[in-house]
């Protein structure tokens, strides 16, 4: 469904754009058809800037993107605006998603309206209907985002993508704002959905255990690098580069301390662009040639790649 | 030796809409070192009930408290602003959560953390910035001395709680009430978060309130399960992992993905339109007809462990 390949984002800033951030620096990855791919790191590492860049809202600074058989970067303004409705994106808040001053049922036939396929009777039924789909009751249609908690917003906002019946969406953190028993909801619903519509999935978040619900695949990502990728049974059980290691157990035994000296200094190698592995400097298990040589990506078991010196 | 202990507190707020009943004749006691720790959903008023122990509100905000809240033998409740004062910050600190908010963005953290000693010691500046880098060092803030001259902007979200963490302690208080410190923040800052809070309250008691399960084991002794106001459970922390008696208790820790992602159905109520009998009733999956009408009472159930259901009646 979707094919990522070397794909890049670099940010430049200072007075002279002299400074260059990368936020994207190189990633390659496939989603397949009605699989959720949960793509898991720090803040700051450039999830969701790979969001963004997989439905073009930002442009890339060079690589390819294939989805469905189609070069989205190849593609002029008017040929995107007709594939937007196949791809949507759910964003960490919902109340800043949703305009303040339109009813719910107004932000829900918005996208509806814009496609202008749709008489105002057929609107409003397909709007019901979408209502229902979510779980949230007919009366919402008449309130305003204030009148409503944090996890019927994001209901709401999932009613609104759901609208163009889309094939890919990418979610990044959509239940980071809520309260654990109201992200069960969500995740669930979330879950029915893709089930019911075979929807595919780009799941973003930083909670381990959620991705591990969520999807079907990971790929853990470290400043703009994708260090593993693999079934969610690899990654959880027979993780093999340190980083994952730490994120799955932040407090396990010799990493911690030297791990936690490490990521202070983490962000040197994304500004000054230092050659060899990422994870360097706060990898406990470095050795010489991690300082000097990039890590390649290796397979090391059917459909599990990790990009680390000490594992190949 | 009992810290604090609160008796059957109230704090609502009147409102246009009615009176907010954020925080219902909830009792409680912190022995001294003990780390306590208060778990809830928003809404469920845990904030409030935190801030209610050193009045931290606004003076323009209607607020009705009641109750007692005795500590070191005085009630915090019965002093004067001026009283409440010398206690808030020196005595008690509180952490807030959201340190971006917390701190003031044109002020260099140093100066902040400065700002706060100077209010309860008499220091001069100098001897005050020195301690306020002393502070940094003592939360880990790598070179202390050049950090405390930065704004609060050039810190990261771990560095700032951290600075907050500092503030906290600056003026060495005995209890400190630390609201969500690791909310936000990334898995292996929050931990190292939460060693560093281990550390420093090694010698102090702590009121620990948080939604994060996994962060208050780590943390705490005990533990408090707040909902819609009120306490429904309270026991070692390691009983409420392995054997939360409470309905909602046990729903809230169903609905963490590690544990099955079960939601409790349906919302917490309305602190303003609380349900009759027990608080829980409409969303819990054993209520009975009494739960409708008769409001249940905290019960000792084993040792130590402490209920509010009809169910252990």
């Amino acid at each position: 469904m979707i094919e990522v390949k070397d794909l890049r984002k670099y940010f430049s800033s200072g007075i002279l754009k002299k400074q260059c951030i990368k936020a994207v620096d190189g990633i390659s990855f496939q989603i397949e058809r009605g699989e959720t791919l949960g793509l898991v790191g720090e803040s700051g590492c450039g999830k969701t800037t790979v969001g963004k860049l997989l439905l073009r809202l930002i442009e890339p600074t060079s690589g390819e993107i294939i989805f469905d058989g189609i070069d989205l970067l190849q593609l002029k303004r008017k040929e995107l605006r007709r594939l937007r409705p196949r791809m949507q994106m759910i964003f960490q808040d919902p109340e800043a998603s949703l305009n303040p001053r339109m009813k719910i049922g107004d932000s829900i036939a918005e996208p509806l309206k814009l496609q202008g396929t749709m008489g105002k009777s057929e609107i409003k039924d397909k709007v019901s209907e979408l209502i229902e789909t979510v779980g949230l009751n007919p009366e919402h249609v008449n309130r305003y985002p204030y009148q409503l908690s944090g996890g019927q917003n994001q209901r709401v906002v999932l009613a609104r993508v759901l609208a163009l019946n889309p094939d890919f969406i990418v979610a990044d953190e959509p239940t980071s704002s809520l309260d654990v028993s109201v992200q069960a909801q969500i995740l669930n619903l979330i879950q029915d959905l893709k089930r019911e519509l075979h929807l595919t999935l780009l799941f973003i978040s930083h909670d381990l255990e959620v991705v591990r619900r969520m999807s079907e695949r990971i790929a853990v990502m470290y400043y703009g690098k994708i260090v593993e990728i693999g079934n969610t049974n690899d990654i959880f059980g027979y993780e093999r580069h340190p980083y994952t290691n730490t994120l799955i157990s932040p407090v396990s035994v010799g990493v911690g301390d030297i791990f936690l000296e490490g990521a202070n200094k983490k962000n040197t190698n994304v500004y000054r662009g230092l050659s060899g592995c990422v994870f360097y400097p706060g990898c406990p298990f470095a050795a010489e040639i991690c300082s000097k040589k990039e890590p390649e990506m290796v397979e090391i078991e059917k459909g599990h790649w990790v990009a680390c010196h000490c594992v190949t | 030796m009992t810290l604090l202990e609160i008796t059957s507190l109230k704090t609502w707020f009147p409102t246009r809409d009615g009176i907010v009943k954020a925080v219902n004749a909830v009792d409680l006691k912190i022995e001294d070192k003990e780390k306590l720790g208060l778990i809830g959903e928003t809404g469920s008023g845990k904030s409030i009930l935190g801030m209610s122990i050193i009045r931290l509100f606004h003076s323009s905000v209607k607020i009705n408290i009641e109750g007692k809240i005795v500590y070191k033998g005085k009630d915090l409740l019965r002093l004067s602003k001026e009283e409440i004062r010398k206690i808030r910050g020196k005595e008690i600190a509180m952490i807030l959560q959201n340190p971006t908010t917390s701190l003031n963005p044109v002020l260099k953290v140093g100066d902040q953390i400065a700002e706060a000693i100077r209010l309860h010691q008499r220091l001069d500046k100098r001897t005050a910035k020195e301690k306020a880098v002393e502070m940094l060092k003592a939360v880990k803030i790598p070179s202390p001395d050049k950090m405390a001259n930065k704004y609060p902007h050039e810190f990261s979200g771990g560095m700032k709680e951290r600075a907050m963490i500092a503030m906290g302690l600056a003026c060495d208080p005995s209890l400190i009430i630390a609201d969500e410190p690791t909310k936000g923040l990334d898995v292996t800052i929050k931990m190292q978060v939460v060693k560093l809070l281990r550390e420093v309250t090694k010698q102090r008691s702590m009121l620990f309130i948080t939604h994060d399960l996994g962060v208050a084991a780590e943390i705490c002794d005990n533990i408090a399960v707040m909902y819609a106001g009120e306490l429904v459970e309270y026991a070692k922390t390691e009983d409420i992992f392995k054997n939360p008696l409470h309905p909602y208790t046990q729903g809230f820790l169903n609905s963490l993905p590690e544990r099955g992602l079960k939601p409790i159905r349906g919302m917490s109520p309305s602190l303003i339109n609380l349900p009759d009998g027990c608080r829980f009733h409409p969303r819990c999956d054993y209520a009975t007809g009494i739960c409708k009408t008769r409001h249940p009472e905290m019960v000792e159930i084993e040792n130590g462990h402490f209920v509010r259901c009809l169910l252990y009646d």
